[in-house]
């Protein structure tokens, strides 16, 4: 699968993937307002013929100018794309961008407490440690554990890299448009 | 803002009251000061005041009663360019951006250097993509506000949406020329020298793009983009040594980028299928963990040497269990050789490993965990569906699930191969029971909703799919929130192959205002990217909104949309057809009227 930078073009596809593939949704406005503050941060995996079986969407937390930190809004790989370690691929770009472009220290996100293969994918693979319980965070209900990962060392992906990894819904933010009309 | 009819002191303070309010959305008070001018019956005509009250009733939702006043307004004062500006800004509120467009011009007459009614112009402008307009109102923008970044950025961005490169890089280069360096980290001015370059790329100058690149990269953060524009312009400038280093080193950061690939072929100059196949090998003992050169490597080969490939490439998959591993080589299907050696491969590892528990007879191998043999029937089946060969597929998935019973994969692709048959019954049976087993998961919900759907089981599926919808709302209204275009064009066809056709109408004309939203989502980026100078990803935007309907869910959902439409004419429904369909029919009058 191919793995390369979103353009405006393919945020209308990672809503679809989105749509098929994770509980939390958002309009087309809030894809619209990742790819045009932060262009180099989300990531799309492609088939073939094109079609988005996997992406990260992600952006900057705007109120914290002194310790700049970026944030992962959703990520999700089709079902029957997984075990070929896509999510931790288009993972790895993102955060490497956040250094880059955004100079981020650290990158968090939000994950169902249940959901047991993104948590192991975040914790073994990808580094992340749990920064704190958020009671009630999605929309039925369950809390969600933030998460975070370093990223003053972000070097290339160690040996660890080429581990396959099994998610059966990833890390999304449970907020539906939570700052859609930021822009 | 002096009016061409001035109200006295007392009154005046009240009008900029009602203005302060409708900015901060203090509606209810804003009425309360207009009131407080419009019951002096001195002043119960005076326009401007009659206009805010209107204005300010349309943002409590009072529409029609705002048409009246700011109507009534401005034909008490026609010379008022706060009175057209109201009425301009009352037909933006309700998408008539032409005739929003007409307003703003009167008004610009009777106070042709307001900077407020030029931006809004401009805004209506480029939406519309009136794009002279919109130049010459940046033209007038830029002369006013010199000294304004945004002025300049808006008036090159004019003449680039014109495709003028020469006075748009003028006009940027003078920018940039007055920008000052700074010393430490600027996101936005790397931005403005990507988006600088960009339009330079676009004039076609390549040699000053580079020059242009190399002189300002220190200051460009964003290290893709720039190495993948070195590498673009060294191609361009057939500057092939310089443009292999570059895509080496894009490489190295992002090894399953497949374009970096096809950009080395272009760079090294490769024109036979041997030479490629040399360049993946030489990545893949690079890059061992990368998955892309790998399988690159199988679209380069043919015969013996394809089959020594292939055998490795899915020895290593079943040895694994990587379930996608068809969807992945389903591309080389394309070649009847291809098919041929899979299957005889396949075969192999079926017969060895049901018998001995390794792939081959080859003494030398390790021995294959037992889940080895699922895969490969998992494989089989996908491999003779894709034949259209069913009951071998059939013989396969069965076996399958025989050997496990609960491993959802295994019956979805039981379900394909059901509606792939033409059962599309059966086919939901099957995708059912994978969603039983796992309903936590949306993917496989949403798979099992699709075939509900066509299996024409509208309820079914709208309730399988509440399991994922926010509770409080039916399912489908969240779904038509969240613009679930999918699920919607389903239904559409489903209520169309029951000849439900003003079922099949609604569907699709939900589809096309998701369209018109998504055209409607740019106005606030206008404004947005030229703040945070994320002017080549605006540009992008714009591009993807002028061809926004060629995307291929609006061109389901339109077939469908016309087909029913046909139908309709060549057989327009009888009186008791439309005693039945009438209430569906209102529905649409009444969805399609706003």
């Amino acid at each position: 699968m191919n793995i390369r930078c979103a353009r405006p073009d393919d945020l209308m596809n990672m809503q679809h993937c989105n749509l098929l593939c994770l509980p939390e949704n958002y309009q087309m406005k809030y894809y619209f307002y990742h790819g045009l503050s932060w262009p180099q941060l989300s990531y799309v995996a492609e088939d073939d013929k094109g079609r988005i079986v996997g992406y990260v969407l992600a952006k900057m937390e705007e109120d914290s100018e002194d310790n700049p930190h970026g944030h992962i809004t959703s990520l999700a790989v089709k079902r029957s794309y997984r075990r070929l370690g896509l999510a931790q691929k288009l993972m790895e770009q993102a955060a490497r961008a956040m250094v880059e472009c955004f100079q981020a220290k650290y990158v968090s996100l939000h994950v169902r407490k249940s959901n047991r293969a993104a948590l192991n994918l975040y914790m073994n693979t990808l580094r992340f440690t749990i920064s704190e319980i958020e009671p009630k965070y999605y929309a039925d209900g369950e809390d969600a554990y933030a998460m975070r990962r370093e990223l003053k060392s972000f070097t290339e992906p160690d040996t660890q890299a080429n581990q396959n990894v099994s998610i059966t819904a990833a890390g999304t933010d449970g907020k539906e448009n939570g700052d859609a009309n930021q822009a | 803002m002096p009016s061409s009819n001035p109200l006295p002191p007392k009154e005046n303070s009240l009008f900029k009251r009602i203005l302060k309010c409708y900015e901060h959305k203090q509606y209810k008070n804003g009425l309360k000061f207009a009131k407080q001018i419009l019951s002096n019956p001195k002043f119960s005509e005076h326009g401007e005041t009659l206009a805010m009250k209107g204005l300010t009733l349309n943002c409590l939702g009072r529409k029609e009663e705002a048409y009246e006043y700011v109507r009534r307004g401005l034909r008490n004062d026609l010379t008022s360019h706060v009175c057209w500006h109201v009425y301009g800004l009352l037909q933006r509120s309700d998408k008539k951006y032409d005739e929003a467009i007409k307003c703003y011009r009167n008004a610009l007459k009777w106070e042709k250097d307001n900077i407020q009614i030029l931006r809004d112009l401009s805004l209506l402008q480029v939406q519309m993509r009136d794009l002279e307009g919109y130049r010459d109102t940046r033209y007038h923008l830029f002369m006013l506000r010199p000294t304004q970044r945004v002025s300049w950025i808006g008036f090159a961005m004019a003449y680039h949406l014109l495709e003028d490169y020469e006075t748009a890089l003028n006009i940027l280069e003078t920018f940039r020329k007055t920008q000052i360096p700074s010393s430490g980290y600027d996101f936005e001015h790397s931005e403005f020298l990507l988006y600088q370059n960009m339009v330079i790329r676009e004039s076609g100058a390549f040699e000053e793009a580079l020059r242009h690149l190399q002189a300002n990269k220190d200051q460009i953060y964003d290290k893709v983009t720039i190495q993948e524009t070195y590498g673009e312009l060294y191609l361009k400038l057939s500057m092939f040594e310089e443009a292999k280093n570059e895509f080496n080193k894009l490489l190295e950061r992002n090894p399953e980028n497949i374009d970096y690939y096809y950009k080395l072929h272009e760079a090294e100059k490769l024109t036979t299928d041997a030479e490629k196949y040399e360049l993946a090998c030489r990545y893949r003992t690079k890059f061992p963990r990368a998955l892309m050169p790998r399988r690159m490597a199988l679209n380069y080969v043919s015969g013996d040497l394809f089959r020594k490939e292939v055998d490795e490439y899915m020895r290593r998959g079943f040895h694994k269990g990587i379930p996608p591993l068809f969807v992945d080589l389903k591309s080389l299907y394309k070649d009847k050789e291809k098919i041929k050696i899979i299957e005889d491969l396949l075969n192999t590892y079926r017969v060895s490993l049901t018998t001995t528990g390794f792939f081959s007879p080859d003494p030398n191998e390790e021995k294959q965990p037992a889940s080895a043999i699922l895969w490969v029937y998992y494989y089989m089946a996908q491999h003779y569906d894709y034949l259209q060969d069913t009951v071998e597929a059939f013989k396969y998935i069965e076996t399958a699930i025989n050997h496990t019973p609960t491993l959802i994969e295994l019956f979805i692709v039981k379900g394909q191969i059901y509606k792939h048959a033409g059962d599309v019954k059966e086919a939901y049976k099957c995708m059912d029971e994978a969603q039983a087993l796992d309903t936590a998961d949306r993917y496989i919900n949403y798979k099992c909703a699709k075939y509900m759907l066509r299996a024409n089981l509208l309820q079914e599926a709208e309730e399988i799919c509440s399991k994922f919808t926010r509770e409080g709302v039916s399912a489908m209204e969240n779904l038509n929130e969240m613009q679930c275009i999918w699920f919607q064009t389903e239904c559409a066809l489903a209520y169309q192959r029951l000849e439900k056709w003003g079922e099949s109408l609604k569907k699709c004309h939900e589809i096309d205002r998701h369209f018109s939203e998504i055209i409607e989502d740019q106005f606030d980026f206008h404004t947005y990217c030229m703040r945070k100078m994320t002017l080549r990803s605006y540009v992008g935007l714009l591009r993807l909104e002028d061809v926004l309907r060629s995307h291929p869910f609006y061109f389901r959902a339109a077939k469908c949309a016309i087909q029913v439409y046909l139908r309709l004419h060549d057989r327009p429904l009888s009186y008791t057809d439309t005693q039945q369909q009438l209430n569906t029919d209102l529905a649409i009058q009444w969805n399609t009227s706003d």
